[in-house]
């Protein structure tokens, strides 16, 4: 009558978005692996910005689910590059108070913030790119389930590789720009010297060979990418983490539905040279002033919108 | 289990179940809290719409020894009404979260009920005789004509149909900044603490304008914040100590002794973390979201999502006892996270204690003298109930559902099948109801008499008596 409770063990059939960490012995366990914490991460920032009950929301809930997001961002932070982190702006000294007001309007609100970019000159630039991918949201957020429960099946990740690495590498040789000049081969090698670094040492990610062009684009987006802002999120906790994360986030998974420019193998070396010369092409005709490869030249809003552009929306 | 007869499992039978029928819950009946009273003689029951309603049972007939007495409804009053902060432009929800029933001194009641930022003492009296006769008034209230009282005469009690009437003596206010998850009433029962997510705060039952923080973790810099305090108790017998636990899995006891501001633990209880369990989701299930003192004192239970774990107040490395709940839920997890069930707070509950008692009594009760605190109760998913015999390590699940109910039917075992083949009568994973949640349930202090809280219906049960 009475049932002795037994420990349910480890089903192989299980998939392994669920419960207990797919260690990555090989490729597709990586990518499930990388998978999970993808749909995590967005599961976890829908439940903070989407979040609009009358009540203030639970702290214990709000607490917990930034503390799935910091540990999230600091794997990828530690599988990715060694790029130093930029300095972020301060947060105001109590944001619980701030709560609900700032929590949907987080993009707007940092719309008009400043950036801090330690490499970047212009001060303004990203918050109108920033619009457009915020809209790709709603787009991520209604495929997240499905991803979460299609498991490994969908479209793989190294899909992606080729235009992250490239939007990554462009704005590699941006900062590059601005600073000194650049050329196509230093950003070449840059880029081959990146994947090279590429090894982890992330208990949970073991070896690198299923997907080491995507987590080098993952972390080099996050690094790479001018200014951290300071989210006002519902709690006002996440100092670290930066909008770009939010929104390569959402662009990793809406791009499955962009076809693959290249296959998977050899994705990044070959697409790693866009130059500085293609790049200001595209440039040349919504700037004002002229602009040569070697000059460093301010970027405005209009240019980085049409940058993104170009990448995304092609 | 130990029960009748001497060696024999508790046999539970459905005994009653209260509130609506209707499949459609409103959201103002889900039931957010059940307690005895000392005697056990009342069961109180707080809603998400702020009211108390509190049963009393009645006197056992001894002609009829087949059953005892049943709940039948005693009292329901507004506890607490909903608010609006102005500051935040958020509501303050009127949902009873925690109530606590003080012992009896007198021939009135009384209970602590908390919302998210307001204590209240209610107390709850009967009025049962009325004072009849009064010289300006006539019976119905309505005041007489002077010019027509001729005589005067002294008013006289005469008996009455019963009435309750509970009253708030006390209102303790303004003390929280963040929602409070409990209340425990301590062994001098002069004083009582209420805990919130950040801070501890310990009041006098008679002084309302004052509290004096006794923990805080607030850290200076909010961005900072990454554990919280999920629940706290005061020690049954020691009335200088009390524990609280966190979001993180970890329970502290504090000795109020040893500083005015606790902020340093006297004890520190935690359980280093399984390697081969370890997930995404192994801080947010590691939470504890109920803490209970054994009868004692020197042993106290935890609730976290999957497991119950017992701790011996003297090893604070590990929990002695570690019972899996609904272990099957841990290949679930990115699943309820999703839906927010992983934020679900069970409580738990230590079986009856004055056993004792009965070794002396006329009836054949128990031919062996069991050991105190030696079950415990918790809620999970489907409307299950889990049950674990600390002493021969057995447990058992049951149902509450109305499908089951006639009286003395003992209750039928219920099984989950984590994978695999699924055998007659045994329910799939994926089976389960996630909306049918039992989070609250309550053991008579001195019976086996149990209160399981579905979302919106109570149900008693009883163990069957020869």
């Amino acid at each position: 009558m009475l049932g002795k409770g037994g420990k349910r063990k480890f089903d192989e059939h299980e998939d392994g978005l669920e419960g207990k960490v797919v260690s990555p012995t090989d490729g597709p366990s990586k990518v499930s692996y990388t998978l999970q914490r993808q749909t995590i991460f967005n599961i976890s920032l829908m439940k903070l910005y989407n979040h609009r009950p009358l009540t203030e929301p639970s702290l214990q809930k709000t607490v917990l689910i930034n503390n799935m997001l910091r540990r999230i961002q600091e794997e990828l932070k530690q599988e990715g590059s060694l790029r130093p982190v930029f300095v972020t702006a301060s947060q105001p000294a109590d944001p619980l108070s701030d709560n609900f007001r700032e929590a949907q309007p987080a993009f707007s609100h940092l719309a008009s913030q400043p950036l801090l970019p330690t490499d970047f000159v212009s001060t303004t630039p990203l918050e109108s790119c920033l619009t457009p991918a915020s809209l790709l949201e709603d787009d991520t957020f209604c495929t997240s389930p499905t991803v979460q429960h299609d498991g490994p099946t969908k479209p793989p990740p190294p899909a992606l590789q080729p235009v992250k690495d490239s939007f990554s590498s462009a704005l590699d040789e941006i900062e590059e720009l601005c600073p000194a000049p650049t050329s196509a081969e230093a950003v070449a090698a840059e880029t081959a010297a990146d994947d090279s670094k590429d090894h982890p040492s992330e208990s949970n990610v073991q070896k690198p060979e299923g997907l080491p062009e995507s987590r080098t684009a993952e972390s080099k987006l996050m690094e790479s990418l001018p200014g951290n802002f300071e989210i006002t999120t519902s709690t006002g906790f996440l100092t670290d983490l930066t909008l770009d994360d939010i929104l390569f986030a959402d662009i990793d998974t809406s791009m499955y539905d962009f076809d693959p420019c290249t296959s998977a193998t050899g994705a990044a070396s070959k697409m790693a040279p866009v130059s500085a010369d293609e790049l200001l092409k595209t440039l040349a005709p919504y700037s004002s002033q002229p602009v040569t490869p070697n000059q460093p030249f301010k970027m405005d809003l209009t240019e980085l919108d049409h940058i993104m552009e170009v990448l995304v929306g092609s | 289990f130990l029960g009748a007869g001497g060696g024999n499992d508790i046999q539970w039978c459905f005994s009653q179940v209260k509130g609506a029928v209707d499949d459609d819950v409103a959201e103002a009946d889900i039931i957010s809290t059940v307690e005895f009273n000392h005697s056990g003689e009342l069961l109180a029951t707080g809603d998400k719409g702020g009211r108390v309603v509190i049963f009393q049972q009645e006197q056992e007939n001894k002609t009829q020894s087949h059953s005892r007495g049943e709940y039948n409804v005693y009292s329901t009053f507004q506890s607490h009404e909903p608010e609006f902060d102005y500051l935040k432009s958020l509501e303050i929800e009127e949902k009873i979260n925690k109530i606590r029933w003080l012992p009896q001194k007198n021939a009135a009641q009384f209970l602590l009920s908390t919302n998210d930022k307001t204590i209240k003492l209610w107390k709850i009296s009967e009025r049962d005789k009325r004072p009849e006769g009064y010289n300006l008034k006539e019976e119905d209230g309505r005041y007489r004509d002077p010019t027509t009282v001729t005589t005067l005469r002294v008013p006289v009690f005469r008996p009455m149909d019963l009435m309750v009437e509970a009253s708030p003596r006390r209102i303790f206010a303004n003390a929280h900044t963040y929602h409070i998850n409990s209340i425990s009433i301590n062994s001098d029962y002069e004083t009582y603490l209420s805990a919130d997510d950040l801070r501890i705060n310990l009041w006098h039952l008679e002084i309302t304008d004052r509290s004096f923080n006794i923990v805080d973790i607030k850290p200076a810099n909010m961005e900072e914040l990454t554990e919280v305090i999920t629940a706290a108790e005061f020690h049954p017998n020691s009335c200088n100590t009390f524990v609280y636990s966190s979001s993180k899995g970890t329970i502290r006891l504090c000795d109020m002794r040893a500083s005015a501001l606790c902020d340093r633990h006297s004890k520190l209880f935690e359980e280093p973390e399984d390697p081969s369990n370890r997930s995404f989701f192994s801080e947010i299930i590691s939470s504890i979201s109920d803490v209970k003192f054994s009868h004692s004192g020197r042993y106290m239970m935890t609730r976290d999502y999957l497991s119950v774990k017992i701790w011996d107040l003297n090893m604070e490395n590990r929990p002695v006892e570690t019972y899996q709940v609904h272990e099957y839920l841990r290949s679930k997890l990115c699943s309820l996270y999703e839906n927010d069930c992983i934020f679900d707070k069970f409580e738990c509950c230590w079986n009856g204690s004055d056993r004792q008692e009965r070794l002396f009594s006329t009836e054949p009760f128990l031919s062996s003298f069991p050991p105190l605190c030696s079950i415990v109760m918790t809620g999970s998913y489907n409307n299950f109930f889990r049950m674990f015999d600390r002493n021969t390590k057995r447990d058992i699940t049951l149902e509450a559902s109305r499908e089951n109910n006639k009286p003395r039917t003992v209750l039928k075992p219920r099984k989950v099948c984590a994978s695999g083949k699924r055998k007659k009568d045994e329910i799939s994973v994926d089976s389960l109801d996630f909306n049918k949640k039992i989070l609250h349930t309550a053991w008579h202090p001195k019976e086996n008499i149990i209160a399981v809280a579905t979302t919106n219906n109570l149900y008693i049960f009883q163990d069957k008596m020869n």
